[in-house]
Formats: structure tokens, C-alpha cells, sequence
């Protein structure tokens, strides 16, 4: 830093909103080609005078909402932020590296893949369910479906006594009951409905309603009720059904799409978000029974992702882009920010639980990336180790980013952040 | 006669004193009884009389003055002082001769001043050429004695012509004190005489004349109004200028110089001629001019010997001249030719009309003909997205189904296989123990089926994939084959043979199995997913098949074989079958069962086609690399010939829905161009190339075999003889 300060300075000041890393607001005076190294390093040593603390934290900085890359300077004149004025500089803690933890290895390509708390439910290529643990222990396997598993869900996301639900190409979902020791899962009710194959399916926060969609571009409502004789019609017979399980009729079907639907998600115990092939993305309203808004662009949407803790959708289409929608906006087909980094169709994305910033996002270029919305160039971590297409991703225990794809494997990263 | 004779006698009186007037009068009144012959003469006696006493009285009065200016010029000046000045005399004498108003100039100097003569002794010449004499110069005290002397002292001036001195007479004296006092010079004119009014000053109320003012007085004169049209068009082209323009044109230009010789490179202009074309300039002279040319400039002797053979033909030789080496410029002989050729450049200049020679400058840019930008066509596809890996052999044949889920692929290692559009997946591999040429997914929703060609033997494929309820229903409508007592013809059954598959074939999926007589190269689907065309180039008459899902059957549309059939698709909305044989294409009304129309493909080998899904345009592809693109409503020959492909063109395929198409090659290239066709019948389709596609490697020189077009987004599929099938997206 010292041969730097020849050079031009600038004046910034260190502001936060974590209060136990708070430092006066005095403005310093440094080099203009600052880079984060020294920013930390500087900040460390400010820390160090005035809280005591010793121990070096990492620490990424926002100047004009986007975390700083570059040096200060280019920064800057990326944004034409004038150098004249004293500049705030924010700072956070840096989101740790994710740490690889695990692979569970399948049998075949993995279409689904869910956690719930320290339990993995994953979809198999070859018909199988099967849940494991975090720890790579595998508990269950269970191949009572015909076709592809596509998607799979825990029915209570902290408790998997609640069930799950498995959707499939053999047109069915399935409802299963399990309990941790239990060998192999034994479902409950099939979801008869669908003419095609079922590719998504999302549970409502209550835990009370199922939504599937699928390549007959309907959306269909079910109940998640693990109690068979609800709803149960002996007459209804289906030529292939399994003979020992009672169905289960859905009770709504929202027409509107024009193509697959591939990603299904409750917002709101009567709203649903659905992204199609057809370009669209849609808001249903349950109550109503119809569409509420609709979000247009210009590929086939492969997935997409709500945050309630940011109230908007990141969504993931057949090209090397993740988009950032806001579904509230009027004009709804306007696109917020493009996350470039992938190099093939991005297949799966999802939201963090916890930070209303970070999604991760599994792409046919056999990456799994971690972004910040912040951060718009270059994603946070880069996730390697599939040796294959990511066809899911899933973030939904805070803890682990678990990810599954076409080499048969599923990757589970330990997130260290905010534990 | 009489009134003139009057008049005269008017204009006599006027002439004549008071007494002879009167005795005119008195003449007159008595002639008035005379003849007229007699009047006039008694008159001009009269007149001659009167007119001869006058002459008598000046006569007499100037031969006196006469006689007294001879006696007093023949004395001293003296005399001359004292008696009447010599300027009175002049004028009696010039009156006398009435000839000129020219004075008697003693002093012939004329009007110089004097002082030039200053230092001589003479004064000037006389009118005689002698010399005038100065007078003697009188000393200051000569002229104080005169002054006190002479008592004409005063009125003595000196005459600075002559030098003499001239006494001024008394009338001299008045004429120049008047003139001092600023009095009329002349004592008899009376300045208060009384006013005469020759036009009077008031307005009278009566007009002097009659008439009203003409016409042309109110108007304004033409003429006029041209002149000043005339300038001030002149004014608005700057011609001429204001004043007030010239002034400040001055004030702006300061110095002006011209160029002394118009320079060469500035094009001559000349004044009042328009276009004018400058004469072409003559060559500059040349090393060979020199008076002292290199040697290799001068003539050997073979060259002169061949400049002067050449004597016949001048315009032949290479100069016109031998050239000469002199040791000096001095020594440089006149040029013989010179005038002569001077006169022919001068003839030339002006016998020979010069025009001015229009050149067309085309550009190779203005040459391409103006296309949209790819930037505005979007969407289409633009970049590889996922290649479906797992046959062991080229792929010669895939297809979608229609919803956009499923690829089916065959390929020359005997199998057919399903694949998952979106994951790459392969979901079914079905082996058919033969090369699979061409495999065509069903147009009809309700049934789950695919058209496999595979060796001599068409298979009907239920694949069994998606919806399990249709895949159900076909299996039942195709179990059963409907009992008909109609007896297949001859020529039919050794063509085809309809079978039901064995167990094992039915558990692959094979759902009837078609086994031809000759190998099968095609088949299409019509669009309603019942009638199939199936074609087998080595048939003869026998080549093209069309057969029927529902009634298991098959018939011979073609009695005479047309050629090497080469490629057959229906049309998709009319009952046409359109056969491609190597050079043409035919278009037949199945209903009809007639030529519609015969189409000219300007190439050697047709390869493939394809139809527009509108029904208006066809593609087609050729083994001389060529892509044709017929327009049916507007020609039989192409509308417009692709060369886009470095090698043989192996398919082409419409998209359904976008305007796209795309054409694959042994070049292992995919070509997707954008071919817009309007509803307007007046406007031509557009084509604009937009994407190639290099991503499949080659074996055994074939490249990419097939390619077709997902039946809903903007992407395209490709089948290459490296095994693989590749996608690319937007």
C-alpha cells in the first residue's frame, strides 16, 4: 500500500449494516486502484483498533449496491460514479466457499432432489425414490413409479414424517409416507390426472394443496392429504393403475400454457408461480381458479425460483442466462438483471432460504454456481464436481446446496455462511 | 401659288424700311390686278431693287472701315492706339467673309504659357512662320517715366501674346468696370423688362387640348417593367450589383493577383460556353525526345530497318520519329515534321467533335443485393446446446414428435432409439437388424407411431413413450387388421407384404412390419397421419408406394416408371403428391390422378425436399450443392438457387412454425437461413442465409445427413455421420 500512495487518492467511508462490525464513519483517504485485499486489510486493521478484535474477517464491499470486483477505480467509472466525493463504501461479511461434503452416487441420472432437514429425497432416472442422509448414508429406495422420476418433494420441509411426493413420466404422482429407519417407502395415494408425463410439482406452504405441471401443459391442483379415503373413488379405474393403491383426482385444472410446464411454486397459500416452454411464466390465483399475471420473454423457460425474502423471481431459460424478474411490476416482461456465467442451458435454479441475495443455479455445463444478485458479472463460487448435465438443484435446508445431475451422482456442499 | 407668293411677300416685309414697305403694299394691291406672270416678275425687280440699295449702304459702310483700317494698319502703332482697336477690325473682317469663327491668331504658339519663351528672343511665330520679335523690355524707371508721362498710362494692358502693349478704348473700360460692379456686360440689356408671359401661369379651366390623355399614359410601359425585370433578376443572380454590395465586396477583398499562366492541372473554363470539354492533352515528350536519349533509346538497326518498312503504315509504328543523339541542344537539326504535325494537332482540335465518356462505376458492393440484418430476424438458432450421444454408427434419420418432447433417430447400426429432447436423454434403443434410412413420427396425435425404414422393410414403431392411454389405443386399433375380401393385386403383392410382427418384435414395439421387394430408401407421412408414401429407387415402375395405416394396405400409384425416384412428400393441406426423380419434380392430384405440374430443377441430382407448411413452397436439395427454392405459384423453374454448401446436400426442412429453414450438407455444415413467405401474393419470399453450423465431424466424406426443426421453438436438430445428433438453440 505504500508505493500506492503516490498515485491519486480517493476519499471513501467504511459503512455497515452489521453492527458488530461498526467502525466510525471517518473518511479515508486511499489509493484509487484500492482492491478488496487491501480494503480488508485496512478495514481489519480499523476493526482491530476499535473493537479489539483480532481475529481477520473476510469482507466484500457494495459500492452502489454491487459488490466490488475490480479496483475502486474502474468500479467507479463502470457505474460514472463521480471521484470527486467522498464515496461509501459498504461492507459485509463475505459469504463463505461453500465446502463439498458429499456425492451420493445413484444407479442413474437424477431427475429430483430435495432436503429436508438432514434427509435427501432423490428422483431416479431408473423409476427409484430413494432418501439418504447428508452424511451419505442411504436410507430408502423405493421404485414404485413406471417412468422417469422427474421431481420430488418433502410434503412438511422440516419434517419428513410428513411424507413426500414423487411426480413421474408415467403420468402418476405418488404420495408416500415414510419414516426415518424405514427401508423402503411404501406410497400412498397415486395422483391420476395428467396425460403426459409430470415434470414439476410444488407443495403450498401449508402443506395442504400439491400443484404438478407437465408436458400436457396443464396445472393441476391436488390435495396433499395423506389420508387415502379422502377424495378416494373406487369406481375410478384406470387401465394401468396399480391395482392395491387408491387414486387421487386433482381438484383443479388451470389450462393456460402452451408447453410444458417445468417449474411449479407455491407464493402464497392461494398463489402459484408456474414457468412453461411457452415463454411464459405465470402467477395463478388458486382461489380463483385462474391466471393472475403473466411474465413474457423471449426463450423456453427451463426453471424458475421465487424468494419471499426478495419477493422476486429468478428464472432460468434454454440459453446461458438467469434472469431476474419482478412479478409486482406493471409491465411484467421486463427483465431486472441477466447473470451471465454459464456456458450451456442453465437447467435449475434455486433461492436461498436465508439471504434474500444468494441463489444457486445448475447448468448443462456440469457447474453448479452460487450467485449474489449483487454481483451481476461473475458468480460468488463456482460449484464443480459433476461430471454430467445439473438437471436439479436445491437449496431448501439452509445448511447443505445439494444438486443432482445426469452423472448419476448428487453433490452436496456444506454452506458455512450465517451458521 | 398665290399664297406662297404671299408668304414671301410676308417675310420680306420684314426686312424692309418703313418707306418701301409702303410702296410695296402699294405694288402689291395693284398687282393684285395683273396677271400672274406679270406679278411675279414686276416682284423680284422689286425685291432686287431693294435688296441691291441695302447691299449698297453696308458695302459702303464697311469699305470705309475697310479703307480706314488698310490706311491706319499701314502706319505706326501709334496711330493703331489712337484710332479704333484691332479686335473691332477683326470681326468686320470675318463678317465680311462669313466663313469661320475662328480669330486671327497673331501668335501661332497657341495656348502655352509664355514663360517658355522666356529665354528667347522671339515671342512665337507669326501666321506666316516668322518669328515675332519681343518688344524691348522697358527697365522699372522706363515705367515710372511713362506712367507719370503718358496719361493713358492706365488704360495701357500688355498683350501677353505679342508682348505689346494695347491701349484699351472707352467701351473697354465700361465693358470691364461692368463686369467688376457684376452687371450684365452688355449696357442695352434691360433687366427690369417687363415679364412676358408666353405660357400663363394660371390653371385654366378648359384643357388646351381636347383630346383626353391616351391610354398608354395610365399604364405602365411594358417595356419598362421588362428592363427592370431584367435587373432585378440580374440583382437576384448577382450579376449586377447594389452599390452598396460593391462597397462591401471592396471592403472585403484586399489584394488581388492573377495567375500569369493558367496553370494545367485547372480545367480550362471558358466564358459563355457551358461544358466545355478541354482539348486532351498531347503526350509529354518522352526519354526518346531527348536531343540526348540513353542509348537504348536509340534505334539498332533492326528497328530502323523495321521503322522504315513501316513507311506505308505510320499509325503502325511505335514512334514518329527516329531518335537522334546529338553531342549538344545546339546541334539539334529543325524538325522537318514540325508544321506538319502542328496542322494535324490543329485539325484535330477542331474537326474532331469531343464528347464526354460516360463511365459506369459499379461497385462489387452494390452488386449484393440489400438483406436484412440476421440481428432483425432473431429468433433462430445460434448456438450448439446439447448433442444426444449413443448410436454406434452415422445417423442417417431423426424426427420430433409433435409436441416437442420426444427425438427419434435412426441410425446405420440397425437401431432406432428415443431420445428426451431436453436432457439428451435416450430413452429407448429399438434394434431392427437393418440399416434404418428413414424414421417419421407420426402427424396424428391419436396415434403413438412411427414409420421406421429399415433394409427392405417398413415398420410401423409404436414407441410407447408419453401419453400410455394413446399408445394403448394403438396398439388396439392396429392388433385387429380390419378383414376386406377385395384380393390384393399381382403387381401389389409382389411389391409389398403386410405381416404381423412375431413376439419378440412385438415387444420391442413393432406393431406391423411392411417387407418390400427392393430396399427402402423413404417414407412420408401425409398429413393426417393414415396414408404413408414409401419409395424404393431401384422399383421401376414399382417405386413409389402409398399405403394406408387403417386398412393395412398398400397401393401402386404408377404404372410407367418415371425415373430414379428420388424423394416424395404430400402436399399439406391438397391431395398432391409431389415425386422427385433426379432432374424434376412432378406434382400429382391424387384425386384427380393427374400431372399437375412439372417442375425444372436446373441441377444434375436431386437429393431430398421439403414443404413449406403452407403449401406454396418447396425446398429442395441436390447432390450438385445446391439449394432450390421453388415458389409453385410463380414458376416451374427455381425462384431462388442457395449455394451454400461446398459439398453434395443431403437434406433440407422447413420450421413449422418460424420462418426459418435449414439445410444440411456433406460439408458437415448446417445452414439455417431465414425464408419469410407473406400472405401477400405480390411479394416474393425472403431469404437471407443467417447461421452455419459446423459442429459434427466427418466420416467416410459423408458430413450431416438429416435435419429438422423442433415443432415449436426456433431450434434444429441435426443427424451426422459421426453418431451424434446435435441441437442447437437460440
Amino acid at each position: 500500500m505504500e508505493t500506492d500512495d503516490s498515485g491519486p487518492q480517493l476519499e471513501i467511508c467504511f459503512v455497515t449494516k452489521q453492527d458488530i462490525y461498526a467502525v466510525p464513519g471517518v473518511p479515508f483517504s486511499v489509493p484509487q486502484n484500492i482492491n478488496i485485499v487491501h480494503l480488508n486489510k485496512l478495514l481489519n486493521e480499523l476493526l482491530g483498533d476499535y473493537t479489539g478484535q483480532l481475529k481477520a474477517i473476510k469482507f466484500d464491499f457494495l459500492v452502489n449496491g454491487q459488490i466490488l470486483r475490480l479496483p475502486l477505480i474502474d468500479h467507479l467509472r463502470e457505474f460514472n460514479i463521480s471521484t470527486e466525493t467522498t464515496i461509501d463504501v459498504e461492507y459485509i461479511e463475505r459469504t463463505e466457499a461453500p465446502e463439498p461434503e458429499n456425492a451420493l452416487i445413484h444407479d442413474d441420472w437424477i431427475g429430483g432432489v430435495q432436503a429436508a432437514d438432514k434427509w435427501i429425497l432423490t428422483g431416479c432416472y431408473d423409476y427409484s425414490v430413494n432418501i439418504w442422509t447428508v452424511h451419505g448414508k442411504h436410507e430408502a429406495i423405493s421404485q414404485e413409479h413406471t417412468n422417469l422420476v422427474k421431481a420430488v418433494s418433502w410434503l412438511k420441509q422440516s419434517d419428513p414424517e410428513g411424507g413426500f411426493v414423487t411426480v413421474s413420466h408415467d403420468l402418476t404422482g405418488m404420495l408416500w409416507m415414510w419414516k426415518p429407519g424405514d427401508k423402503s417407502p411404501s406410497p400412498v395415494i397415486v395422483l391420476r390426472g395428467h396425460e403426459r408425463g409430470i415434470d414439476s410439482v410444488g407443495v403450498s406452504p401449508n402443506s395442504e394443496r400439491l400443484a404438478t405441471g407437465g408436458w400436457d401443459t396443464y396445472l393441476k391442483i391436488w390435495s396433499a392429504s395423506l389420508d387415502a379415503d379422502e377424495n378416494y373413488e373406487p369406481h375410478h379405474k384406470k387401465i394401468k393403475s396399480s391395482s392395491h393403491l387408491p387414486s387421487r383426482t386433482p381438484i383443479h385444472t388451470l389450462q393456460g400454457h402452451k408447453e410444458n410446464v417445468v417449474s411449479v411454486q407455491w407464493l402464497e397459500p392461494q398463489l402459484i408461480c408456474t414457468a412453461s416452454m411457452d415463454h411464459t411464466i405465470k402467477l395463478w390465483d388458486t382461489e380463483l381458479g385462474g391466471l393472475q399475471s403473466e411474465i413474457v420473454a423471449e426463450k423456453a423457460f427451463l426453471g424458475a425460483s421465487w424468494s419471499p425474502l426478495c419477493r422476486s423471481i429468478i428464472a432460468c431459460s434454454a440459453d446461458r442466462h438467469v434472469r431476474l424478474y419482478d412479478p409486482r411490476s406493471t409491465e411484467g416482461s421486463v427483465c431486472k438483471m441477466i447473470f451471465t456465467s454459464h456456458s450451456l442451458w442453465v437447467s435449475a435454479i434455486t433461492w436461498s432460504q436465508t439471504d434474500e441475495h444468494l441463489f444457486m443455479s445448475g447448468s448443462y455445463d456440469e457447474c453448479v454456481k452460487l450467485w449474489d444478485t449483487r454481483c451481476p458479472k461473475a458468480p460468488l463460487y463456482d460449484l464443480s464436481g459433476h461430471q454430467g448435465k445439473v438437471l436439479c438443484v436445491d437449496w431448501t435446508n439452509p445448511k447443505h446446496l445439494v444438486s443432482g445431475g445426469t452423472d448419476n451422482s448428487v453433490h452436496i456442499f456444506k454452506n458455512r455462511h450465517n451458521n | 401659288m398665290s399664297q406662297k407668293l404671299k408668304r414671301r411677300l410676308v417675310e420680306a416685309d420684314h426686312n424692309l424700311p418703313q418707306s418701301s414697305k409702303t410702296a410695296l403694299e402699294e405694288s402689291h394691291s395693284d398687282s393684285d390686278f395683273f396677271d400672274n406672270e406679270g406679278e411675279s416678275s414686276d416682284l423680284t425687280d422689286s425685291e432686287a431693287d431693294l435688296s441691291g440699295s441695302d447691299e449698297v449702304d453696308s458695302e459702303s459702310e464697311s469699305d470705309n472701315n475697310v479703307s480706314e483700317q488698310s490706311e491706319e494698319g499701314d502706319e505706326t502703332p501709334k496711330v493703331l492706339s489712337n484710332g479704333s482697336p484691332p479686335v473691332l477690325q477683326k470681326v468686320d473682317e470675318y463678317a465680311e467673309h462669313d466663313t469661320s469663327d475662328e480669330e486671327d491668331i497673331r501668335n501661332t504658339i497657341g495656348n502655352v504659357p509664355m514663360k517658355w519663351y522666356d529665354e528667347y528672343k522671339h515671342i512665337g511665330y507669326d501666321w506666316d512662320g516668322e518669328k515675332i520679335e519681343k518688344p524691348a523690355q522697358r527697365d522699372q524707371l522706363d515705367a515710372f517715366l511713362q506712367r507719370i508721362e503718358d496719361p493713358e498710362f492706365w488704360r495701357t494692358v500688355k498683350d501677353p501674346q505679342t508682348g505689346k502693349e494695347v491701349v484699351l478704348t472707352d467701351e473697354d473700360v465700361k465693358l470691364i468696370k461692368r463686369i467688376n460692379a457684376q452687371r450684365v456686360p452688355d449696357e442695352n440689356f434691360t433687366e427690369y423688362a417687363p415679364w412676358v408671359e408666353w405660357f400663363t401661369s394660371e390653371v385654366m379651366k378648359t384643357p388646351l387640348r381636347k383630346f383626353p390623355e391616351h391610354k398608354r399614359s395610365f399604364l405602365p410601359s411594358k417595356i419598362e417593367a421588362k428592363r427592370v425585370s431584367r435587373m432585378v433578376h440580374a440583382l437576384k443572380m448577382g450579376w449586377i450589383k447594389t452599390n452598396a454590395q460593391y462597397k462591401r465586396l471592396k471592403a472585403k477583398k484586399k489584394d488581388q493577383f492573377y495567375m500569369l499562366w493558367q496553370t494545367d492541372s485547372e480545367a480550362e473554363k471558358m466564358r459563355r460556353i457551358h461544358d466545355h470539354i478541354p482539348a486532351p492533352k498531347r503526350f509529354l515528350p518522352g526519354h526518346a525526345e531527348s536531343y540526348n536519349p540513353p542509348s537504348e533509346y536509340l534505334f539498332d538497326e533492326r528497328e530502323l530497318q523495321r521503322w522504315h518498312k513501316q513507311e506505308e503504315t505510320p499509325w503502325k509504328r511505335k514512334l514518329h520519329f527516329v531518335p537522334a543523339k546529338h553531342g549538344s541542344l545546339r546541334e539539334v537539326p529543325a524538325y522537318a515534321r514540325y508544321v506538319k504535325e502542328r496542322f494535324l494537332r490543329c485539325l484535330d482540335l477542331y474537326m474532331c467533335p469531343r464528347g464526354i465518356k460516360l463511365k459506369l462505376t459499379i461497385g462489387p458492393e452494390a452488386l449484393v443485393p440489400k438483406l436484412p440484418s440476421p440481428k432483425n430476424l432473431q429468433p433462430f438458432p445460434t448456438y450448439l446446446a446439447i448433442t444426444y450421444e449413443g448410436h454406434t454408427d452415422m445417423v442417417r434419420t431423426i424426427d420430433t414428435d409433435k409436441t416437442g418432447q420426444y427425438l427419434v433417430s435412426g441410425s446405420d447400426d440397425g437401431t432406432v432409439k428415443i431420445w428426451e429432447i431436453n436432457t439428451g436423454r435416450c430413452l429407448k434403443t429399438i434394434n431392427t437388424e437393418s440399416v434404418v434410412r428413414c424414421v417419421r413420427w407420426c402427424p396424428n396425435q391419436a396415434l403413438s407411431l412411427i414409420l421406421v425404414a429399415s433394409g427392405n422393410k417398413v415398420i410401423l414403431l409404436n414407441p410407447d413413450v408419453g401419453d400410455f392411454l394413446i399408445s394403448a389405443k394403438t396398439d388396439t386399433v392396429l392388433k385387429e387388421s380390419p378383414k376386406s375380401d377385395t384380393i390384393i393385386n399381382e403387381r401389389v403383392r409382389t411389391t409389398v407384404q403386410w405381416a404381423a410382427p412375431s413376439e419378440a418384435e412385438y415387444g420391442r414395439g413393432f406393431r406391423a412390419v411392411l417387407t418390400h421387394f427392393k430396399e427402402v430408401t423413404q417414407v412420408t407421412w401425409h398429413g393426417k397421419g393414415d396414408y404413408f408414401a414409401v419409395i424404393m429407387p431401384d422399383g421401376q415402375n414399382r417405386s413409389v408406394l402409398i399405403g394406408q395405416v387403417s386398412k393395412r394396405k398398400s397401393q401402386l400409384p404408377f404404372t410407367k416408371p418415371k425415373g430414379l425416384v428420388q424423394s416424395v412428400i404430400f402436399h399439406p393441406s391438397k391431395p398432391y403428391l409431389f415425386v422427385a426423380t433426379q432432374r424434376h419434380i412432378r406434382i400429382y392430384d391424387l384425386i384427380g390422378q393427374a400431372l399437375v405440374k412439372k417442375l425444372m430443377s436446373s441441377s444434375q441430382w436431386i437429393a431430398t425436399m421439403d414443404i413449406h407448411p403452407g403449401g406454396d413452397n418447396l425446398l429442395v436439395a441436390t447432390y450438385d450443392r445446391k439449394v432450390l427454392w421453388f415458389d409453385l405459384d410463380l414458376s416451374t423453374k427455381p425462384y431462388q438457387t442457395l449455394r451454400l454448401h461446398g459439398t453434395a446436400v443431403r437434406a433440407v426442412s422447413y420450421h413449422k412454425r418460424y420462418p426459418l429453414f435449414a439445410s444440411c450438407s456433406d460439408d458437415k455444415s448446417v445452414i439455417v437461413s431465414h425464408g419469410m413467405v407473406y400472405n401477400d401474393l405480390m411479394q416474393n419470399p425472403l431469404i437471407v442465409p443467417l447461421k452455419r453450423f459446423a459442429e459434427h465431424k466427418g466420416c467416410n466424406d459423408f458430413g450431416v445427413f438429416d435435419v429438422r426443426f423442433h415443432p415449436l421453438q426456433p431450434w434444429v436438430f441435426s443427424a451426422g455421420a459421426d453418431g451424434t445428433i446435435k441441437l442447437y438453440c437460440n
